[in-house]
């Protein structure tokens, strides 16, 4: 390498641009302990002793917003979600990967063409048959979610199924396995590392989810992204400082996410964009 | 270790999927027909949910307050109220997503005459109700030949709000160059204009930003200004033309008195505690902040606005020192002019929902209206005016704007402005009278151009 | 083992495709007839052709507008997006000190949901702004780079690290040789490495290119289509010409169509395009 003179500086300006990284979530933060009215006309400056108004803004956002139950149903509809994607999807992408025939190959296009559909496409008749089917509510919206969710996780398990040897399958028919305690026993264990890349990718997704939840349960049930949304206009005025703090307070989850499972999550993304 | 990872998380998952073919597609079967599915969805579960009404509330500011009237009208009656509440300017949109939905709201609103012409196959006769009959003046209702579709719940008034203990320090000044001595002495547009801006001239020792609040033209907020604002010189406009207000001669405007809209308008915005090119980042509620902690001497708004002005930490503003002054726009005869009274608030009954439904949603509307307990939160909770005799005399709002009002229209020699505004076009006819306002105080558009707009987008969303 | 698997059909697929039946398949079959009708609820639709397509670009001009937007909106994020990350991955992949840190750092923001993102940056935005006494909903340009800005420190620490993966992977016998030849820092970057890196780049553009093309909570949060309607997005301008205005619902179900025949068609061009490249180095 020749530019190891250059180190200092490169470093430098990594570091530079790390704080431009940081800095929006820290001046929300800053907000968040101001007076609601000394917010949007001056930002930047450090909560003062005029300013400063302690924990007012979470204990008003968290009683306007309900915050801890936004938080219940974010990690309810979230956590069972994508326990139900991975579970159901890697079944079928098994399935239809490993038995081919005309439907199956018509399900697997209908799976990937599924992916390309942008969400206002069904936004209406989507809502309409949920809440036809009584699954609009917290429970009912994981099976949407599943359905909704199912094209890239099937992609995503049928591209690596695919690189699985036949041979291992093959020797488990013969021990007198059935289908079912083979993907169970044999499968599913290989399937890990890529059902973690899923389990993230729809984490992200299904966590940070606003449409969609909010057309099918958002009047009754708010998750976060609603609930923070509905801050602006939901209670006659917007409390700029309510705002800040439920800003800090649904951004802490995924910092702790984040900061836990760093390693699976980069490695998560990277093989299912290699893939996508 | 790692095979109890696996274990747990196989355990877990199954119980999933358990609860999920159980409960989420075990309800599958035959009601994918979407069509027909709707009436026979609400029969299976009206045997268990038949007990709650559900309201949609058009009042953000009074959400918290509908929830603790639902708590006691649970107690009192064992019936549950599921009140949503709109966000504010969404109204219509959620109307619309939830009047589709299986479980739909059993009381909504209607905004007047326009909105019962979008509404209509949702608004049952309420002819026969009980708050009906109780209906002070029964020309306030919506109706048609057929029957009663909408009754209001709530007599509002709006003009200038201001604070008395500045406009008395004016009058005080040594400085001043007007020779107006007290509010009740402003009874037109020049004078309005005269003091408002000897006033701007003396904000400092006034200890002012400005004498009127800012003109909030976020979008969503304003519509003090396309609507309310602009009520008054269309008023004027439908007066001297004689504009039948029910009839098609209201498809197409002249907006002969936009200088009159002008002329108030650009006083508000000339007058301001901020640079008017900033206005577009500005909410009602900066505006009532900025009223509250005195920093201006007036803001238009109506008598609704109390609890927003008495929630502001720090308010500085006198219970008694609050008063309304009507909206002056330079109209000839206009020292007998009002304020703007009237309302935009109809409640109407969902004839989509079951008979029952219908019958427990006007049972609590009559509770509301009629109980001791239900009064008690009309009047001091909710501080609404309620057009209706079963509230006596001396049971009116006890809040200072809503008792100027309720003085404001006991007053005999002037003159009230009604609230035409509810034969507005459409809300994107506002919406548009909206933005060409912004762009006209950050300068990109000519007042003709406004006017163009606002004739044009009445007679585009008229059709 | 196909037959023995055959009779397994129920229970491997039937669930998840009961969920996608009810969440996409119905949905989208019933969404493409509706937009040949006007309808309010599902029940009265009534057959009107083509009407609400003509409309759609017909009656006022914000689809053209919204379309516009986005299109300018998607290339220069795209560009901006790619260019920034794969010099910051060319950056992070020299064995600096702290690599692991500042690739953690980067990638954070794509963490934060889209309406919490355009509210932080609002905030922001407007705070610089108001230092020249206006904010961001007085010019549509505003909007336009707030967008861009938000979704570029929401984007690039993603692609980065796309593009790091494709770096760490390149085979480092070419590049010794090239460096071997004479070849400079800059001739090697556009001869060797870029070629090479062609797979990841094809996933980055596409990723960028439909995230952007599609966005909607950004634009919400952050501007709401504000000032007027200039900064709205189709994906906001098909939600609001269905939920906002009564009597619409037919034009905003055609525009969604239209929408999304415009995402396949650029996804499919840009698929086609970036792999014949692949193939031929």
């Amino acid at each position: 390498m020749t530019d190891t003179k250059k180190r200092p500086l490169l470093f430098l300006f990594l570091i530079l641009l790390s704080i431009v990284f940081v800095a929006p979530v820290i001046i929300v933060l800053m907000n968040s302990f101001k007076g609601q009215f000394y917010i949007s006309s001056s930002p930047f400056d450090f909560p003062d002793e005029k300013t400063f108004a302690g924990l007012v803004n979470y204990t008003n956002g968290i009683k306007k917003i309900k915050f801890f139950s936004a938080f219940f149903y974010s990690l309810i509809i979230t956590v069972f979600s994508v326990a139900g994607i991975l579970f159901f999807t890697s079944m079928t992408a098994w399935y239809i990967t490993r038995c081919k025939n005309f439907i199956t190959t018509i399900l697997y296009y209908m799976f990937v063409f599924s992916m390309i559909v942008p969400f206002q496409m069904v936004m209406f008749t989507m809502s309409k048959i949920a809440n036809t089917l009584r699954l609009d509510n917290p429970l009912g919206i994981i099976a949407i979610y599943i359905g909704f969710g199912s094209g890239l996780s099937i992609f995503m398990f049928s591209g690596f199924i695919k690189s699985i040897p036949l041979e291992i399958e093959e020797a488990a028919t013969i021990d007198g396995c059935n289908p079912i305690q083979m993907f169970f026993q044999i499968i599913l264990p290989i399937l890990k590392p890529t059902a973690v890349t899923v389990a993230i990718l729809n984490t992200m997704w299904i966590w940070n989810d606003y449409l969609l939840p909010y057309l099918v349960i958002g009047n009754k049930y708010k998750t976060i992204p609603i609930a923070v949304q509905y801050l602006q206009g939901g209670y006659g005025s917007r409390d700029m400082g309510a705002l800040m703090a439920m800003l800090v307070l649904s951004i802490i989850p995924i910092i702790i996410f984040y900061l836990s499972c760093q390693k699976h999550i980069i490695k998560g993304v990277v093989s299912g964009s290699v893939k996508g | 270790m790692k095979s109890i990872k696996k274990s747990i998380l196989l355990i877990s998952v199954l119980a999933i999927s358990l609860a999920f073919t159980s409960c989420g597609f075990g309800s599958d079967d035959g009601s994918v027909n979407d069509n027909t599915g709707n009436s026979s969805a609400d029969n299976n579960t009206s045997d268990n949910k038949d007990n709650s009404i559900y309201y949609l509330n058009f009042k953000p500011e009074v959400a918290q307050i509908y929830e603790e009237i639902a708590k006691t009208y649970k107690q009192e009656t064992g019936v549950t109220l599921n009140v949503v509440t709109a966000a504010s300017g969404t109204y219509e949109q959620t109307l619309k997503s939830e009047i589709a939905k299986a479980d739909a709201p059993a009381i909504f609103q209607i905004n007047g005459p326009k909105g019962y012409a979008s509404w209509k196959n949702y608004c049952a006769d309420l002819s026969d109700t009980e708050i009906y009959q109780h209906l002070t003046d029964k020309e306030l209702a919506i109706k048609n030949d057929d029957g009663v579709y909408g009754i209001p719940y709530v007599v509002e008034g709006y003009g200038i709000i201001y604070n008395e203990k500045i406009m008395d320090e004016y009058f005080e000044l040594d400085t001043k160059q007007t020779d107006v001595d007290s509010v009740d002495e402003i009874n037109n547009f020049e004078t309005l204009s005269a003091v408002v801006e000897d006033m701007t001239a003396n904000k400092d020792k006034l200890g002012i930003d400005g004498v009127f609040a800012s003109t909030s033209l976020k979008s969503g907020d304003d519509w003090r200004w396309h609507t309310h604002l602009a009520n008054i010189p269309l008023y004027y406009e439908f007066l001297e033309n004689n504009i039948d207000l029910s009839s098609d001669s209201t498809n197409e405007i002249e907006f002969s008195k936009d200088e009159g809209f002008k002329n108030i308008f650009d006083l508000y915005i000339n007058n301001s505690t901020v640079e008017p090119k900033i206005l577009g980042t500005k909410q009602t509620a900066d505006s009532m902040a900025e009223f509250a902690l005195g920093q201006c001497a007036m803001v238009q708004n109506g008598n609704w606005a109390w609890e927003q002005i008495n929630d502001v930490s720090g308010n500085t503003v006198n219970e008694d020192d609050i008063g309304f002054l009507p909206i002056f726009i330079g109209e000839e005869g206009e020292e007998n002019q009002g304020i703007a009274v009237g309302t935009e608030n109809f409640l109407a009954i969902n004839s989509q929902v079951s008979e029952e439904k219908q019958k427990l949603a006007s049972d609590f509307l009559y509770w509301l209206y009629s109980s001791e307990k239900g009064k008690d939160y009309v009047i001091n909770e909710l501080g609404f005016i309620a057009p209706f005799d079963t509230f006596s005399e001396d049971e009116k709002p006890t809040d200072p704007l809503a008792r100027e009002v309720v003085e404001w229209i006991e007053e005999d020699d002037v003159t009230n402005i009604p609230w035409n505004f509810t034969i507005f076009p459409s809300q994107n006819f506002k919406d548009e009278f909206g933005t060409a306002l912004l762009q006209y105080v950050q300068g990109k558009k000519e007042w003709t151009d406004v006017k163009e707009t606002v004739v044009e987008k009445w007679k585009a969303e008229s059709k | 083992m196909q037959k023995t698997l055959k009779k397994y059909f129920a229970f491997f697929v039937l669930p998840t495709l009961t969920a996608f039946a009810v969440a996409f398949i119905i949905p989208f079959v019933m969404g493409v007839y509706l937009s040949f009708t006007e309808f309010t609820t599902v029940a009265d639709a009534k057959w009107v052709g083509f009407s609400n397509y003509i409309k759609a670009f017909r009656d006022n001009d914000d689809f053209i507008n919204a379309l516009w937007f986005t299109v300018k909106f998607t290339v220069v994020s795209v560009l901006l997006i790619n260019i920034i990350s794969f010099l910051i991955a060319l950056l992070l992949t020299r064995k600096i000190k702290g690599t692991n840190i500042f690739r953690t750092i980067f990638f954070m923001p794509n963490l934060i949901g889209g309406i919490v993102l355009g509210y932080i940056w609002q905030l922001i935005i407007n705070g610089v702004l108001l230092k020249f006494g206006v904010d961001i909903t007085f010019d549509a340009k505003y909007g336009f780079w707030g967008l861009v800005i938000l979704m570029n420190w929401q984007m690039i620490g993603y692609m980065m690290i796309i593009y790091i993966a494709g770096i760490q992977n390149l085979p480092g016998d070419v590049l010794e040789a090239a460096r071997i030849d004479g070849a400079s820092g800059i001739q090697t970057l556009f001869k060797v490495t870029i070629p090479l890196l062609m797979p990841s780049i094809t996933i980055c553009t596409f990723l960028t290119l439909t995230n952007s093309f599609k966005m909607f909570d950004q634009n919400l949060a952050l501007t709401g289509g504000a000032p007027g309607k200039e900064t709205q997005m189709l994906a906001l301008d098909i939600y609001n010409t269905f939920y906002g205005r009564i009597g619409y619902e037919g034009v905003g179900q055609a525009k969604a169509v239209i929408f999304f025949i415009l995402v396949a068609v650029i996804a499919g061009i840009q698929l086609l395009f970036t792999r014949s490249k692949e193939v031929e180095q």
